[in-house]
């Protein structure tokens, strides 16, 4: 027979979710992601495949770009963590998000929240050509646009021409 | 009416866009009702086992669990029917009874509150299999002593259809012939969302909220597996995470999740997870053509025969994963001239995930069979590869075309697009070629091939059971704005916006006041979904006829109320006008009020209200092959040549797409940033289904590829920049001449890369490239064989 699990202890959590002061109680074992979306209803972080590998269910952590289906709630503990919904203004769209729909960056939107926190992450200089543009998209996977897209948007949005 | 501003071809965003890049969009995960359980199942660890006994019994003694359940507990549920009567009955049941046929069946299934006590729960049942001798592949599966996967057959054919045609064999008789064994490798469409099904049953009526290419066709099958009439069943799918095919099949688990929120009258979801969908999910592909050509001294082709023979996997899916084989062969020739063709079918079950759609369906294989064959015929008469294309093209004189393998080819620009692909891809070589000449490891390469793509195509040859056509239903409100719901649904094409142009054009309103409806059973008409690349054709076909009915009615009221004649009303912008008479107009809102609201004002014999319905089945498909597997079974055909430009690195085999060149021709396009979208990101699958895409089993009936850390999609690294170049030949038969142009990208990239990958690597005279995908061992084997074959001619020579 197979071991049974222990069941999880709880344990608190307060973060800063989207600049709001966050406070719960969760399962030391639950992922930030679930966190995000089933506790406090952020839909908008996706999961695509649950082992860090796909790069949808991005988000920011203290600034910088974080798999949530691999980090646990607990950890994000004392942590500013950013979602797309974060990044969206209240009214419109930011640069980048006008720059993918503008260049067709995106078809079925499933990966697009991952690859807009991920962008949101990191600053143009770091990646000053489109070999490095498309080195920075690699850790993220999109079925849809063969890339071109968003690779487009990257470029227009840090005002490169290709 | 006359001439205005048209949307067709016009730059317009999407408008699904905003709430996609927002966090906005609803996907089934996002589902969420009071008292909702999440659902976890227990598949099948072995590739065939007699299921001896299953035990539940620790996990329903798990804190939070609801339930746990296997086939003996579905008493109330019929298997899915068998359409189709030249295959074998599979009897496809929501969980396995009495036997497993490939690992990742599901067996029972847990649930409870969450999806973590339902993991934990799952992973407390225990099943007792008998294992049983697995049949891992074709040869394994059609041996005298194989195993039989239904046991109640003789052997482990599904269907099979030997065809023998005198004209294709006599054509033999004295010519060249040229024959290969071409396969392309088992692979799936993986889209970023996986699949997933929430249900509710509530007040008698059950809602299914499920990631589907074909709403209304998963409600007709879960009529026929669950006690409900269809009136009682609503399904719901919501923005989609992308679909290649992979959601354009029913799946039991579809079934299973409703019956649970029945059964145990709570909500009840289902998310698969990324190992459950590699495993679970339909596979695609996994096709071999044997193919043998008569060929003349100039390199014309004068008949094809031979062979398709798909490794079905377990067979327990529907649509059939048969059919892609039936298609390859009814497009067998291509846009080549090849006066007959006899090419059979056997479709042979084996203990791996059941195949099933995926883009192309059918014709990326059939293209990489007549490609490979045709460059190989090349080699063989000393002509040009390039060249002898041009001699087996179909050119503007031939139009329209019945192909020997039945296909209407009714307009095109076979020849144009195929010269602009040569000379932009000779010119991308050129231009390679002196920036790597450095490189001592590094040769490069390119290959050109064709091909044609039937769309729109007959669902009956697929399904055994619908045809094709589809319905939209127009709706003017009374403020003059449409609601425009459609039998078609979306997984990511952006048709919400094509329908939203097609809609303003129709009816003379701006975007702006077009609302598309799509994707829930109870708010559209009926119609078979979205695959085939079918769309936009079905869809403004429907949404025409029902336009023409509501604009006949808005122009006899716009011309009331102008006390002028009908005939001289036009429309633009949601104004109507009076030819010659400036000035005089009302708008959508007038017309639309007196319609719905102030009926007194109606001209004498319009009745009220304000709109139509309008089914539409596209013209002339076929719908059964004729005794030599020659069938129509598209309404119209699109064309494309492509250009691959590669380097191979000789010293590890890694094969690198420098530059993808396309001319690509789907008739009239509606919205050039779609239609390019929707082929570069074909191409991109194509490519990883070229060189990096594998669904891997060892020699037990193992998958070894259960994560994206050994299935190996495609990354913005290795995608080129594309050249796209559009021809626009309008299909006559359609209504605004557009074909669709959804599956054509991801046809030519396997057989366009191994013809670039071989050219690059001519002098070492490596063997032919004869199945996908081309991965860096493969062509390294490919590169030491050839070294070590040039070490030993040496030898002896020197001897």
């Amino acid at each position: 027979m197979k071991p049974v699990r222990q069941p999880a202890g709880r344990l608190p959590v307060s973060m800063s979710v989207n600049g709001r002061p966050v406070e719960l109680t969760v399962d030391a074992r639950r992922l930030l992601v679930d966190v995000l979306r089933e506790d406090l209803g952020l839909t908008g972080t996706h999961i695509g495949c649950e082992q860090g590998s796909c790069g949808a269910c991005t988000v920011l952590v203290e600034g910088r770009p974080v798999r949530s289906c691999i980090m646990l709630g607990v950890q994000a503990d004392g942590c500013d963590v950013t979602t797309v919904e974060g990044i969206t203004p209240e009214d419109g769209l930011n640069p980048m998000q006008q720059a993918f729909r503008e260049h067709h960056g995106l078809q079925c939107g499933f990966c697009t929240p991952g690859f807009l926190t991920t962008l949101a992450g990191v600053t143009a200089d770091e990646y000053p050509d489109e070999e490095s543009v498309r080195e920075l998209l690699s850790g993220n996977l999109c079925r849809c646009t063969g890339y071109e897209g968003i690779v487009d948007a990257v470029m227009a949005a840090w005002g490169r021409d290709r | 009416m006359t001439s205005r501003p048209s949307h067709i071809g016009a730059h317009v965003a999407r408008v699904e866009d905003d709430r996609l890049l927002s966090g906005g969009a609803r996907f089934v995960a996002d589902v969420s009702l009071p008292g909702m359980l999440d659902a976890a199942f227990y598949r099948s660890p072995l590739p065939h086992a007699l299921i001896e006994s299953v035990d539940t019994a620790d996990a329903m003694g798990l804190p939070g669990v609801a339930g746990a359940f296997t086939a003996d507990d579905m008493t109330d549920v019929s298997p899915f029917p068998d359409f189709d009567r030249n295959a074998r009955p599979v009897a496809i049941f929501p969980l396995a009874r009495g036997r497993v046929r490939y690992v990742g069946a599901p067996i029972a299934v847990v649930v409870a509150h969450d999806r973590y006590e339902a993991e934990d729960a799952r992973d407390l049942v225990s099943a007792e299999l008998e294992p049983l001798d697995p049949a891992v592949s074709v040869d394994e599966a059609l041996a005298a002593d194989a195993p039989l996967l239904y046991p109640e057959w003789p052997d482990n054919i599904v269907i099979q259809s030997a065809v023998t045609n005198p004209d294709a064999m006599a054509a033999f008789e004295g010519r060249t012939t040229v024959s290969g064994r071409y396969q392309v490798g088992r692979h799936a469409g993986v889209p970023m969302e996986t699949r997933g099904v929430a249900a509710e049953y509530r007040d008698g009526r059950l809602t299914v909220w499920t990631s589907t290419q074909f709403p209304h066709i998963a409600r007709t099958m879960l009529s026929y597996c669950l006690p409900l009439d269809e009136t009682d069943i609503r399904v719901i799918a919501p923005d989609v995470g992308g679909g290649f095919g992979v959601k354009a099949e029913f799946y039991t688990e579809e079934v299973t999740i409703p019956w649970l929120a029945m059964r145990l009258g709570r909500p009840v979801r289902w998310i698969e997870d990324r190992r459950e969908h590699l495993i679970s999910a339909c596979h695609a592909r996994d096709l071999t053509l044997d193919l043998e050509a008569a060929v003349d001294g100039d390199g014309r082709f004068r008949a094809v025969r031979g062979m398709a023979i798909q490794d079905l996997g377990a067979a327990e899916m529907y649509p059939y994963g048969f059919s892609p084989a039936f298609a390859a062969v009814s497009q067998i020739t291509g846009p080549y001239r090849i006066p007959h063709q006899s090419v059979g079918v056997i479709a042979v079950a084996t203990n791996k995930t059941p195949c099933g759609a995926y883009r192309g369906f059918g014709i990326p294989e059939a293209v990489f069979a007549m490609e490979r064959l045709m460059d190989k015929a090349a080699d063989r008469l000393g002509i040009e590869r390039r060249e002898i294309r041009r001699r087996n093209l179909l050119g503007p004189d031939d139009l329209p075309y019945r192909t020997s393998s039945g296909a209407i080819v009714d307009s095109g620009s076979h020849r144009q697009a195929f010269e602009e692909t040569a000379r932009l891809t000779s010119e991308s070589l050129d231009r390679w070629q002196a920036r790597l000449a450095h490189d001592p490891h590094v040769r490069l390469g390119s290959g050109v091939v064709s091909y044609i793509e039937g769309v729109t195509p007959s669902y009956f040859a697929t399904s055994g059971h619908w045809t094709s056509f589809d319905s939209c239903s127009v709706r003017m409100n009374p403020d003059g704005t449409a609601v425009v719901s459609v039998g078609v649904s979306t997984s990511g094409q952006g048709l919400e916006s094509m329908l939203t142009s097609l809609a303003a054009e129709a009816l003379g309103v701006g975007r702006d006041q077009v609302r598309i409806v799509m994707g829930d059973t109870d708010r559209t008409p009926y119609g078979l979904g979205s695959w085939g690349s079918r769309s936009t054709n079905v869809a403004s076909g429907a949404l025409r006829e029902a336009a023409d009915v509501v604009m006949d009615k808005a122009t006899r009221i716009a011309a009331h109320l102008m006390e002028a004649s009908p005939d001289d009303i036009t429309v633009q912008d949601g104004r109507f006008s009076v030819r010659g008479t400036p000035g005089a107009s009302v708008t959508w809102r007038d017309v639309a009020t007196v319609a719905n609201i102030r009926t007194i004002d109606l001209p004498e014999g319009v009745k009220p209200g304000m709109q139509a319905t309008a089914s539409y089945e596209p013209p002339g498909i076929e719908h059964h092959p004729d005794e030599f597997g020659r069938l129509n079974g598209c309404a119209t055909y699109t064309n494309a040549s492509h250009g691959a430009v590669v380097s191979v690195d000789v010293g590890t085999g890694k094969v690198r797409v420098l530059e993808y060149i396309v001319a690509h021709d789907c008739g009239t396009v509606i919205n050039p940033q779609i239609v390019r979208g929707q082929v570069v990101g074909g191409i991109a699958q194509g490519i990883g289904g070229a060189l990096l895409e594998k669904l891997h089993y060892d020699e037990w009936g193992n998958p070894m590829s259960t994560s994206f850390l050994d299935y190996h999609l495609p990354t913005a690294t290795e995608i080129p920049n594309m050249v796209v170049r559009h021809f626009q030949s309008p299909a006559p038969a359609m209504p605004w001449g557009a074909k669709g142009s959804g599956e054509a990208g991801i046809i030519g990239p396997a057989p366009a890369i191994a013809s670039a990958v071989e050219e690059a690597l001519s002098d070492l005279g490596v063997a032919e490239i004869t199945r996908t995908p081309i991965t860096a061992p493969h062509v390294l084997s490919l590169v030491t064989s050839s070294v070590s074959a040039g070490r030993r001619e040496e030898r002896e020579n020197s001897r």
